[in-house]
C-alpha cells in the first residue's frame, strides 16, 4: 500500500525533487548465470539504470528475498507498459550464497525472464567467494549474517535486511529502499525523476 | 556439492511473492527511539550503554568522551564503567545516533559543531573514534548539528543555529555513512515557519518526516540565569513543528506549537494502526499530539500538561513504550521521572512520578519496558550549580509500579563529566556484521 492510499503525504510529482549522489558502485569482479568469465560489477550498473539487490534463493523470509523479487516483478511490468520506459533500465539480483546459488540456479532465473531482455533485462550475478563477495557488501552496507539450522545444518539461514539501490547511468547509488519503504510507486517515480534529470542535463548541453 | 531443488525454489519463491503486500514493519526490539531504517537490532538485554558526556573543569581529563557502560546483569562488570574514549576539548557534547547497519555512532558537540563518528559494532565494550567531521558548519552553513536520525545508506542531520548570525535559523543536512556531505534543506521560514530545527521523526509508511524547534547557538551557549532574565533572547525559542514531505524532503505543513518543542516520538504500535507522534514543548511544559484529523489533515494539538506548567518544570526528554501505551517524561527543573497513560493519546494521564535527581535530561527505556535509563546533564551553560549538579546515569528496573533502582554511575566521583544522551549497544558484530560464532555465507555448507 502507497503512503498517499494509506493517508499519509502524497509522493512528490517524478522530476519536482532530486535525489543525492549517495556513493558510487564499488569496483568488484562478478560472474552471469553460467557463464566461467569474469565480468566486473560496473558492466551491470551503467549505460542504464539499474535496479540491483541482493538475496539468496533459499530465503523464504516474506520481508526478504520474496519481498524485493515481487517488487522487481511490479516495476518491470510497469517497465513493459510503458513505452517510454523500455529500454532504460535494468535490473540486477546479486547472490550472495554462491556455494548454493549454482551457476546453473542462476541461469535457470535468468532464462525465466528472457523474453523481454530487450525491454528490462534481468541479470543474475554472483561471486565466488567470501574474499570477493565481503569488500562488496561491505562497501553497499549490505549487512547479512548466516547460520546454519539448529537441527543439522541441512539448510542455510541468511539473515539479511533487503536492500535495493537505485544506480544512475553513471555508476552512482541515487536512492535505498529497505522493506520499510520498498514500494514500487516510490521506485517508478525515482527512475523516472532521473530519466527526467538527464534529459534536462541533455537540454543545458 | 549438494544439487540444488532449483523448480521447487522457483515455485516456493513465486507462491510467496504472488502473495505478499509492501506492508512495512516496525522495529522488532531494541531501544524504542530509534530510526526505523536502524538494523542489527538488539534482542533482548542490551549489553552496554554508550554514554555521550560533556567534559567539565576541574573533572578528569576535562575533555569530552564515549563512556561505555556495562549494563548486563550477568557481566561480572554489571553497573560498571568499561572504557572511555576521550575526543579532545570541550565542544558542548550533545546527542548522538547510530548508522542504519548500527555499527557506527555519530555524536555531535553543540559548540564547535564537530561530529565524530565511533565503531560500536566491531567491540561495543571498547568503541574507537574512527571519523572526524569538522567542517559541517562551513559545508551546511549551519551551526550545532543535534540530531542523528539514519536514513538508508545515510544520516540526517538536524542542526539547531546557522554561522551567519549564531540565531536558530537552521536546517537539516544529509551525509552518506562514509561521512561525505550530500545536501542541506533549510528549515521553512515562510507559511508560519520560524526556521527552527531540533529532533527529526520519520514515519515511511506515511512518507512523513517531523521536525520540532529549540532555539540557537545564542541562546543555548548562555547562562541559563542570564537567559531566563534577557526578555528578547527569551523570545528567540522555536515555536513550530514541521511535516516534511519525506520523499522530496520538502516543507508540507507548519504546525504553531508555542514553547519549543522537543523530543519527537512516533507510536510504534503499527499493528494497532497508530499514525500519531507525540512531543513535550519545553517552556510551555505540555504534551502535543500531532495527528490526521477526522477529514484526514494533520493537525497537532496540545493535549496535557506536564507538571504544573506555571513552575516551568522544563520537561526534556520523552521515552515511549513499544506498544504505544505508556510515556516517560523527565523534568529537568525538578528532577521528576514522570510516566503517562497514553493509551488514549488525545487524552494523556500522568499514573507515576519519582524524584530521580536534583536535575535529570534524558530517559531511555528498553523494548520490553522493564529497564529505564536517566542520565542528568541538559546543557553544560545551563545545568544546575553547587549540590545540584548532580551527574550521574541511572539504571531503574520497571516493575508495574515503581522504578527499582538497579545501579548509579557517578559522573563527578568518576571524574567523567556529565551524562547526556545514551545508546544501547548489544554484543559484538564482526566486520561484515556476520555475528560472532557462526559462518560467513560463502563458507557455510549444506553438507554435513
Amino acid at each position: 500500500m502507497s503512503a498517499t492510499q494509506s493517508g499519509g503525504l502524497p509522493l512528490p510529482a517524478p522530476g519536482t525533487y532530486s535525489l543525492d549522489r549517495i556513493q558510487s558502485v564499488p569496483f568488484s569482479v562478478v560472474r552471469e548465470g553460467n557463464e566461467t568469465s569474469p565480468r566486473l560489477l560496473s558492466s551491470y550498473t551503467t549505460g542504464k539504470l539499474t535496479l540491483l539487490t541482493f538475496f539468496y534463493s533459499h530465503c523464504t523470509d516474506p520481508q526478504g528475498c520474496p519481498l524485493a523479487w515481487a517488487a522487481f516483478e511490479k516495476v518491470r511490468e510497469r517497465i513493459k507498459a510503458d513505452p517510454e520506459l523500455h529500454n532504460q533500465v535494468q535490473l540486477v539480483f546479486f547472490s550472495f550464497d554462491p556455494q548454493h546459488d549454482t551457476p546453473e540456479t542462476l541461469q535457470l532465473f535468468a532464462d525465466l525472464y528472457a523474453a523481454d531482455a530487450d525491454v528490462a533485462p534481468w541479470y543474475f550475478i554472483t561471486s565466488w567467494s567470501n574474499a570477493f563477495l565481503e569488500p562488496t557488501l561491505r562497501s553497499f552496507g549490505q549487512e547479512i549474517s548466516a547460520q546454519t539450522d539448529a537441527d543439522g545444518g541441512e539448510r542455510v539461514v541468511i539473515d539479511h535486511l533487503v536492500k535495493v539501490f537505485l544506480i544512475d547511468r553513471q555508476g552512482w547509488v541515487r536512492e535505498i529502499y529497505t522493506t520499510a519503504f520498498l514500494d514500487p510507486e516510490v521506485i517508478l517515480g525515482d527512475i523516472q525523476t532521473l530519466l527526467l534529470e538527464e534529459s534536462k542535463t541533455n537540454l543545458g548541453n | 556439492m549438494r544439487t540444488h531443488p532449483l523448480t521447487a525454489t522457483i515455485v516456493a519463491m513465486i507462491v510467496t511473492l504472488a502473495s505478499l503486500s509492501f506492508s512495512t514493519q516496525p522495529a522488532g526490539a531494541d531501544e524504542t527511539c530509534l530510526s526505523p531504517y536502524t538494523t542489527s537490532l538488539i534482542k533482548g538485554q542490551e549489553k552496554y550503554l554508550q554514554v555521550w558526556t560533556l567534559g567539565m573543569k576541574g573533572v578528569g581529563d576535562e575533555s569530552d568522551k564515549l563512556v561505555t557502560i556495562d549494563v548486563d546483569p550477568e557481566s561480572k562488570t554489571f553497573g560498571k564503567v568499561v572504557n572511555t574514549v576521550s575526543v579532545g576539548g570541550r565542544g558542548e557534547a550533545h546527542h548522538m545516533g547510530f548508522t542504519d547497519d548500527r555499527k557506527y555512532i555519530w555524536a555531535g558537540r553543540l559548540d564547535d559543531s564537530k561530529i565524530f563518528i565511533f565503531d560500536v559494532g566491531t567491540d561495543p565494550s571498547k568503541p574507537k573514534l574512527v571519523n572526524t567531521i569538522s567542517d559541517f558548519d562551513k559545508k551546511t552553513g549551519y551551526v550545532g548539528p543535534h540530531t542523528f536520525y539514519a536514513l538508508p545508506g545515510r544520516m540526517l542531520v538536524g542542526a539547531l543555529s546557522n554561522t551567519k548570525d549564531h540565531g536558530g535559523v537552521t536546517g537539516l543536512a544529509v551525509y552518506n555513512n562514509a561521512g561525505e556531505f550530500l545536501s542541506a534543506h533549510p528549515m521553512p521560514t515562510t507559511d508560519g515557519g520560524d526556521g527552527y530545527g531540533y529532533d527529526i521523526g520519520i514515519n515511511p509508511r506515511k512518507n512523513a518526516l517531523l521536525t520540532s524547534s529549540f532555539t540557537g547557538w545564542n541562546n543555548y551557549m548562555m547562562d541559563f540565569g542570564t537567559l531566563v532574565n534577557d526578555k528578547e533572547a527569551m523570545k528567540n525559542f522555536g515555536a513550530t513543528m514541521v511535516m516534511w514531505n519525506l520523499k522530496s524532503l520538502k516543507p508540507d505543513t507548519v504546525f504553531s506549537v508555542p514553547g519549543a518543542p522537543l523530543e519527537i516520538r512516533w507510536s510504534l504500535n503499527v499493528a494497532a494502526g497508530d499514525d500519531w507522534a507525540i512531543t513535550a514543548s519545553a517552556l510551555t511544559s505540555q504534551l502535543w499530539l500531532i495527528k490526521r484529523d477526522e477529514n484526514g489533515k494533520w493537525q497537532a494539538t496540545d493535549v496535557a500538561a506536564i507538571g504544573d506548567p506555571s513552575k516551568i518544570p522544563l520537561p526534556v526528554d520523552i521515552s515511549i513504550a513499544a506498544d504505544g501505551k505508556s510515556l516517560w517524561v523527565n523534568t529537568f527543573m525538578d528532577g521528576k521521572t514522570r510516566l503517562f497513560d497514553i493509551s488514549n493519546p488525545e487524552k494523556p494521564v500522568q499514573v507515576y512520578e519519582k524524584k530521580t535527581g536534583s536535575q535529570v535530561n534524558m530517559v531511555s527505556q528498553s523494548w520490553d519496558g522493564k529497564r529505564v535509563y536517566v542520565t542528568t546533564s541538559l546543557l553544560a551553560n545551563w545545568d544546575k550549580k553547587g549540590d545540584d549538579n548532580e551527574q550521574f546515569l541511572k539504571a531503574f528496573e520497571w516493575d508495574g509500579k515503581d522504578l527499582v533502582e538497579k545501579f548509579e554511575v557517578d559522573f563527578l566521583k568518576e571524574k567523567l563529566g556529565r551524562a547526556h544522551h545514551m545508546k544501547f549497544t548489544g554484543g559484538k558484530l564482526s566486520p561484515t556484521n556476520y555475528p560472532t560464532g557462526t559462518t560467513d555465507p560463502a563458507e557455510a555448507s549444506t553438507s554435513n
